[in-house]
């Protein structure tokens, strides 16, 4: 009877769950829809769901127009470049705050997290002139730069709060054993810190991924990730939804995929520090 | 000795971090602080005199400053709301077991992965465009007018784009959260016949606090800029209904290329964001001390 | 191992070298242009440039005209020399070209042929006998109808209508339930939109920004007409959510049948008369931009043109690349590919000498419209400033895009229009005071 009533309640939980995750993801999944049909179709009312033309004109016509492959390049090296950059710059920091805490560690934290409150439209012209002087204007590495900054508070934090969750007996342990550190490092802390140097790796990936605001103006052609590609469908002469959507899927599907496959990974480290 | 010795060592570890930060930091900030006391307007180069106060005065009495300021508190307060009551609910409901729970999630976290200015775009154009948009024909199928959701609830409409993106967020940090529950202690419980509300006011909460006040710092330093999402949607408009003070700012600096009244308003900006800041940390100090 | 690192040394090295020699030899353009059909199709057709010219590579920037404006204008401003050709309208070519921000064009070859050009166009492309810009298309606007709602309400449009001659026609064509709208008209905010609109409007009106002492006008009762005249046709005869219409949104109504009438750029003439798009290209028919007998039209100008920054490295290159994009043969290129109703419009006479080109339906009216726009001399009563949908003077973006919000909300019913105009005026007091053009 118990076994009834719970697989009763398991059906129920999964229909509602499904109707609201559908709820939640259809934004995406209309889009992916519309751009597979022709313009027509897509501000056709009443709109058709999935019994419509199936083409893949927008795509052709998209790439013809932009070159994607050259801003999905940008955009990986820029987002993997600074996460990357990031990381080497956070983790000793990060480490050091976790192992051997002193009395200002919080406070250089929250500062850290503080300088992420700066409205970055305040700060541009300082910065476009800084980037023009240092040749860096539409550069991979000056966006490199920008954004490494503009995560490494985050990336600081979320290590930190995963170190800090290693016990330090284990640490003086080893030590006691006559561990080098070179060992120590090696065998005991970085296969414990793994999961969340990936987690920290992926969350900063998607982040400097999706930055529309400094990718945006700091470049022109060279550099101009996909943020940029976006730009030049956004609000265009004439309505043309479905190039729009077949511009979007193509912007998003790379961190999308990449988000559903790590999702895992993503999750494990997700918790800065809000789990005990 | 060894404690001293790894004290500076750790100096050592953390100062790249810092001294980067600090850099990043002040020479913006120096920079914005000295053109935000001249008259330097990028369309008229000339001497860019001194003004003190002047630049600032006019920011300040502005009568766009206060609406924005109030706009700026609804959306993060808003979105904040949205987010956190529905991670709550929706964290509970995945950590059900049920059949294809991990479809779900991924259904769920999706928005996350959208870029802001596709979001904007995707929701603006195809779903609350008063003639072309899908809400329009739903409103349309069941015989009402369709609502123009961005000319007659614009912040609203920000506020509903926003909290889908943030949503998955807060809904991955809540669930690890609940999972991490201890189930003995929910049992027992059970046992003493404590009812769902019960429970979950009185284990689950307290158990979230710690994700919550997580949940609440990571999205104010986010939502504080909220930028992209009203360029694409409304423009700040219509009238300044939707306009937040990194909007204002972005206005002032970059529509007017009036560099020195923008580096006013990006101070003052920055002077309310480090209010909120300090008053977060005192609020999350406390629930984050180990 | 050893050996893979070797090959790769080696591929890397011959890419290198490979890079250098590239770069030895080309000479890159960045040019920065709007997403308009027309620009899109001058990128699609650039191939035909870069064949004539083989030592020329093209890096294209195509933004939404917002972003692009506030990139190149930040660019020239700082001369961050991002751009070697950037795409620029009629606000902003007096004002650069004032500065000495922009390469004078003055030295095109003769086959470019600069008298061709029509007087309107190219004056306000002119700053002290320089041409600064060349013009890629020209619009004014105009009138735009349905010709089958007409015939059957049993109206006929005058070619030169009064905006009573439209109040009517909009009363006639409206069918809300058919969601047939009879006016549609700009209503998104912006200097750019809903105040283009509404300063032309203004000036059929005798109304002006200015009097001849830089005063703001706001307060007058020709602006208080205006802008009661324009939300009476848009509440009672205009589309929903008319308040976020800017230009691409009523394109699209227009194209799917939902506009009786679309006072807006002559050169959507060429989309909604494009079958491919437009469910109505059959029965579109044009006439000249309304006016109250006072002398002046409602109609704008404006110009996208191509421009050189000051300080370019790759100045001749540019001027190749404006010379082949702004020249008759561009226009013959596209007749032949795409047809003459798809050539950009509105800055040759030669264009609208050519009998191929006259039988396109809306090149008379385009013709006219430009015509009848005078930049110099916008307004009934005289003004200190040029410029017809804005005025030429840096602070104008800034203010009017505020003004424009105050206008979007009334439209919105969010405010009434005497508190948009007191609110206008204030601000723009505010604005005009603050850059010392009144104490």
């Amino acid at each position: 009877m118990a076994r009834a009533v719970s697989t009763q309640r398991k059906a129920l939980v999964t229909v509602v769950a499904w109707v609201i995750g559908i709820v939640i993801f259809f934004p995406i999944l209309w889009t992916i829809l519309t751009s597979f049909k022709t313009e027509a179709e897509a501000i056709a009312s009443p709109p058709s769901f999935l019994f419509f033309d199936w083409t893949t004109e927008n795509y052709g016509e998209v790439q013809a127009r932009s070159d994607y492959f050259r801003h999905f390049w940008n955009s990986v090296i820029i987002s993997v470049g600074s996460t990357v950059l990031g990381l080497i710059i956070a983790v000793p920091a990060a480490w050091a705050m976790a192992f051997v805490p002193g009395k200002r560690t919080k406070d250089v934290l929250m500062w850290m997290l503080s300088t992420k409150m700066l409205p970055p439209v305040g700060v541009l012209i300082p910065i476009y002139l800084l980037f023009r002087d240092t040749g860096l204007l539409d550069t991979r590495i000056g966006l490199v730069g920008v954004l490494t900054l503009i995560n490494l508070p985050i990336i600081v934090w979320m290590l930190y709060t995963y170190f800090k969750e290693i016990p330090g007996e284990i640490l003086e342990a080893c030590r006691m054993d006559g561990a080098m550190l070179k060992e120590e490092i090696l065998y005991i802390l970085t296969p414990m810190a793994v999961p969340g140097i990936a987690s920290t790796l992926l969350l900063n990936v998607i982040l400097a991924w999706n930055e529309a605001f400094w990718t945006l103006n700091l470049t022109a052609a060279k550099a101009a990730p996909l943020t940029a590609f976006i730009a030049s469908y956004s609000s265009p002469e004439g309505l043309f939804y479905a190039k729009l959507s077949a511009a979007s899927t193509m912007a998003i599907a790379p961190i999308l995929i990449l988000g559903w496959f790590s999702q895992k990974q993503l999750v494990r480290g997700l918790t800065f520090g809000a789990v005990k | 000795m060894a404690t001293q010795h790894s004290r500076a060592a750790a100096r050592l570890m953390i100062s790249p971090a810092v001294l980067l930060l600090l850099a990043w930091m002040i020479v913006p900030l120096a920079m914005t602080l000295y053109f935000s006391t001249l008259r330097y307007n990028l369309l008229m180069p000339g001497a860019n005199p001194f003004v003190g106060w002047e630049n600032y005065h006019y920011f300040l009495t502005d009568p766009a400053f206060t609406t924005a300021l109030v706009n700026t508190l609804l959306l993060v307060g808003g979105v904040l709301v949205i987010t956190v009551v529905g991670g709550i609910l929706l964290g509970l409901l995945l950590d059900q077991p049920f059949w294809g729970q991990g479809i779900v999630r991924i259904l769920v976290i999706a928005p996350f992965f959208v870029m802001p200015t596709v979001s904007a775009l995707v929701w603006k154009n195809m779903f609350m465009n008063p003639v072309n948009g899908l809400f329009a024909y739903l409103f349309k199928a069941v015989g009402l007018q369709p609502f123009d959701f961005l000319a007659q609830a614009p912040l609203a409409s920000i506020i509903l784009i926003v909290s889908w993106q943030w949503l998955p967020f807060a809904t991955l940090i809540l669930l690890t959260a609940l999972q991490s529950l201890d189930s003995e202690q929910l049992e027992a419980a059970e046992m003493d016949g404590a009812g769902f509300f019960s429970k979950f006011f009185f284990i689950m909460l307290p158990h979230l606090a710690r994700a919550i006040t997580v949940v609440i710092l990571i999205q104010t330093i986010f939502l504080l800029s909220i930028f992209a999402e009203i360029l694409v949607t409304t423009n700040g408009g219509p009238g300044l209904a939707s306009t937040n003070l990194t909007y204002l700012v972005y206005a002032q600096s970059l529509l007017q290329f009036d560099v020195g009244l923008g580096s006013a308003g990006g101070i003052v900006a920055v002077i309310l964001a480090n209010i909120v800041a300090i008053f977060l940390m005192r609020m999350i100090g406390k629930n984050l001390d180990a | 191992m050893k050996r893979l690192n070797r090959a790769l040394f080696g591929a890397t090295a011959l890419c290198t070298l490979a890079a250098t020699a590239a770069f030895a030899q080309d000479t890159t353009l960045t040019i920065a242009t709007v997403n308009n059909g027309d620009m899109v199709r001058m990128q699609k057709l650039s191939s035909d440039f870069e064949e004539k010219n083989p030592g020329i590579k093209l890096e294209w920037v195509v933004l939404e005209e917002n972003v692009l404006r506030q990139r190149v204008t930040t660019d020239v401003a700082t001369k961050g020399g991002q751009y070697d050709v950037m795409t620029i309208g009629t606000y902003e070519v007096p004002i650069w070209g004032k500065q000495g921000w922009l390469v004078s064009l003055n030295d095109l070859p003769d086959s470019y042929d600069v008298d061709d050009l029509l007087p309107a166009i190219r004056g306000g492309l002119t700053v002290d006998g320089e041409l600064y810009a060349a013009p890629f298309y020209g619009e004014s606007s105009m009138v735009m109808y349905r010709t089958d709602l007409m015939e059957k309400a049993g109206m006929e449009m005058p070619a030169e209508p009064t905006w009573d001659d439209i109040k009517k026609a909009a009363e006639a064509m409206t069918d809300k339930e058919n969601e047939v709208y009879g006016i549609c008209l700009r209503g998104k905010a912006g200097w750019g939109e809903n105040m283009a609109f509404l300063t032309a409007m203004s000036n059929s009106f005798g109304a002006r920004w200015f009097d001849e002492n830089w005063n703001p006008q706001f307060d007058s009762p020709e602006w208080k007409e205006t802008i009661d005249f324009y939300l009476d046709l848009m509440n009672n005869y205009g589309p929903p959510g008319a308040s976020s219409n800017g230009f691409n949104e009523n394109l699209a109504l227009f194209q799917q049948g939902k506009c009786g009438m679309w006072i807006d750029a002559t050169v959507a003439a060429s989309f909604v008369t494009n079958p491919n798009d437009s469910e109505v290209a059959d029965s579109v028919g044009f006439a000249l931009a309304p006016d109250k007998g006072l002398g002046k039209r409602s109609n704008w100008l404006w110009a996208w043109s191509l421009a050189i920054p000051a300080g370019t490295d790759a100045e001749d290159a540019a001027k190749k690349f404006i010379d082949w994009a702004t020249s008759k043969q561009y226009l013959e290129m596209v007749a032949e590919k795409e047809g003459w109703a798809n050539v950009p419009p509105g800055t040759r006479k030669s264009l609208y000498e050519n009998p191929e080109y006259q039988k396109v339906p809306f090149a008379e009216m385009t013709l006219e419209s430009i015509n009848a726009a005078d930049p110099t001399n916008p307004t009934v009563d005289p003004v200190p400033y040029t410029g017809v949908q804005f005025v030429a003077i840096p602070e104008f973006q800034g203010i009017a895009t505020a003004t424009g919000q105050q206008f979007s909300a009334a439209l919105a019913g969010t405010t009434s229009a005497d508190d948009a105009l007191a609110a206008s005026q204030a601000l723009t007091e505010r604005e005009m005071k603050r850059a010392g053009y009144i104490k």
